[in-house]
């Protein structure tokens, strides 16, 4: 649905952390590579090249900010160090070296999604995400509509967010936990009602450009397109 | 130095003036002296004792009120020792001595306290580090299962977070050393992050959130903003009323800008008000409420003391029930009096001159 997933590499010592944030990253669009040998982790970022890195301060060996001076000697890639230690101190250090953002453990994933976002948007501001499409229909995310058959109609930020998820999971039966939890990840604080009225005017809006039945409810389970 | 007790002292040696002059008395009477001679040698005697005691309790009471004043002045009493010079006195100088041990041992065991303080604070700080790994691992497998039981697991979890967070913060809070990092943060942006840390015990206390339209620049430290949200998030939740509402509201007021966090809950009493910022009280609420800390309001109020930020709480809690006159008409009013109860926690951010609103 995407251009070429951006690389992302985990650079992180703790077994568990290491799986669950690739599968995160992996579910979340992102192309995640893992460091597991610690000894030539400078030469890994070298061969991988990965548009972002999610740096732990400590690691067996060499602590996250001396490879973050030594990736900075031949490389400009955003660079988040992610640890549990949360001095100022530690925080001061990440900046001084060249690190463009820091965040403490236990994270929300919500807000580490949103900071790689945010940074390889920036970092990589070329690469432009193309509309999703089902159906016949597409979303187009930046601007906040929907074409169908020619026809476009204007979204809300709610209604447009709340079609991106389900887009993202065409053919998939999403809950309306999924959808309300991934709604407040984006910063809409949304509770059950208002996700129905926002599902109703969604129908209606789709109705009024010739797309009926687009999105069904599942009995007790949800929506599905 | 009471003079009386002085004196007192100094009953034998007067005593032994007494034994001299009657002896002088008697055996100059014996030899033949008029009365008129002992009397006048008994006079100047006395006058002579007189003077010189006299003098003797001044230079003393001088010396010792001297000593006094010097102690009182000390931030630290014990180490008076330091200070003062070796008495002359050879009474003085075996006092002197067993302040100077005392001294010593008192340093030994300020030192020994201090040093065994510091290696529980930094056990407790490295803990709480220790303890971050496996809790974001929990919180990673929950994400990537979303389920109705992981939503349930991750609304303990983030109460777990709550607490590792707020014994870190205690344990930083005694130390005299500033931990923080200014810069310029934007407010909503906090609000954001302080609203997903308790993501899951909002949507399961169904709130409803208004956040404020505008956004405003401060200078503060994030972390330590985002963590007293938290705390007044989780207070919301946690005296909350049937249909909880909570209002976030920043306004511009020119030299200052202020974020308050209103909530619809069961408010505080008047008589408890004044008292929530203290250490450990927990009031009326925490005696109706279970697992109130009175920890929560404390912290927030003296890491905004050290970041510079104004706090301020107001509440109109429910009235109690006895002011109302009994009978239907109260019944009806009660409903609407529940409903304007609430509390509200105001932060105030001077250095107007660093505040700007963000243009978009």
């Amino acid at each position: 649905m995407r251009g070429v997933p951006e690389k992302i590499m985990i650079i992180e010592d703790d077994p568990v952390i290491r799986t669950e944030l690739e599968t995160l990253l992996r579910g979340n669009g992102f192309l995640p590579c893992v460091v597991t040998d610690f000894e030539r982790t400078v030469c890994q970022v070298k061969d991988e090249d990965p548009h972002l890195i999610l740096l732990d301060i400590k690691l067996p060996g060499k602590s996250g900010f001396y490879l973050c001076s030594e990736i900075r000697s031949f490389s400009d890639v955003p660079v988040i160090f992610v640890t549990s230690s949360n001095t100022d101190m530690d925080e001061l250090n990440s900046i001084m070296l060249g690190g463009d953002a820091f965040i403490t453990k236990p994270y929300n994933t919500a807000i580490l999604l949103a900071k790689i976002r945010s940074l390889l948007k920036r970092a990589w501001s070329g690469r432009q995400s193309e509309g999703l499409s089902w159906h016949g229909a597409v979303l187009h995310p930046e601007e906040g509509t929907l074409e169908y058959d020619d026809r476009k109609v204007e979204l809300t930020k709610n209604e447009q967010k709340i079609l991106y998820y389900l887009f993202t999971h065409a053919g998939v039966i999403c809950s309306r936990a999924d959808i309300i939890d991934y709604l407040w990840d984006s910063r809409l604080y949304v509770d059950d009602n208002a996700l129905s009225v926002n599902i109703n005017r969604i129908r209606e809006k789709l109705a009024g450009i010739g797309l009926t039945d687009f999105i069904r409810t599942k009995h007790r389970q949800g929506y599905l397109i | 130095m009471s003079g009386k007790q002085w004196l007192k002292n100094r009953i034998p040696f007067l005593l032994t003036n007494l034994l001299c002059m009657a002896s002088l008395s008697a055996f100059l009477l014996l030899g033949g002296n008029t009365r008129d001679t002992i009397a006048f040698i008994l006079i100047i005697w006395t006058l002579i004792l007189y003077i010189g005691l006299s003098l003797s309790f001044i230079s003393a009471k001088r010396r010792y009120d001297r000593l006094l004043r010097m102690a009182e002045g000390l931030e630290e009493r014990y180490l008076i020792p330091e200070v003062m010079e070796k008495p002359k006195r050879a009474e003085d100088q075996v006092y002197w001595q067993i302040l100077k041990m005392a001294e010593r041992s008192m340093l030994e065991q300020v030192e020994n306290g201090r040093r065994e303080r510091k290696e529980y604070r930094e056990y407790i700080e490295q803990w709480i580090h220790e303890i971050k790994t496996p809790i974001t691992a929990i919180r990673l497998l929950c994400d990537n299962n979303r389920s109705d039981l992981t939503r349930e697991i991750m609304g303990e979890v983030e109460e777990i977070t709550q607490y590792t967070e707020q014994s870190l913060y205690y344990a930083r809070s005694e130390n005299t050393q500033n931990d923080y990092l200014i810069r310029e943060i934007r407010l909503l942006d906090v609000l954001h992050d302080a609203v997903a840390d308790n993501k899951y015990l909002l949507m399961q206390n169904q709130v409803v959130l208004e956040l404020p339209e505008s956004d405003f620049c401060v200078c503060s430290d994030e972390k330590w903003l985002r963590f007293i949200l938290d705390q007044l998030i989780v207070n919301a939740v946690k005296y909350r009323s049937e249909k909880p509402v909570i209002r976030f509201l920043a306004e511009d007021m020119g030299e200052y800008v202020t974020l308050s966090v209103q909530d619809n809950g069961i408010g505080i009493d008047a008589v408890d008000l004044p008292r929530v910022f203290e250490k450990g009280f927990t009031g009326q609420n925490g005696r109706n409420v279970l697992h109130s800390t009175g920890l929560g309001l404390y912290l927030c109020r003296k890491l905004c003391d050290k970041l510079g930020i104004g706090i301020k709480i107001e509440s109109t809690g429910t009235e109690p029930a006895g002011i109302e006159p009994s009978g239907t008409e109260s019944k009806v009013a009660a409903p609407a009096k529940g409903e304007s109860s609430g509390t509200t926690v105001t932060l105030i951010f001077y250095l107007n001159h660093l505040i700007h609103q963000v243009q978009d």
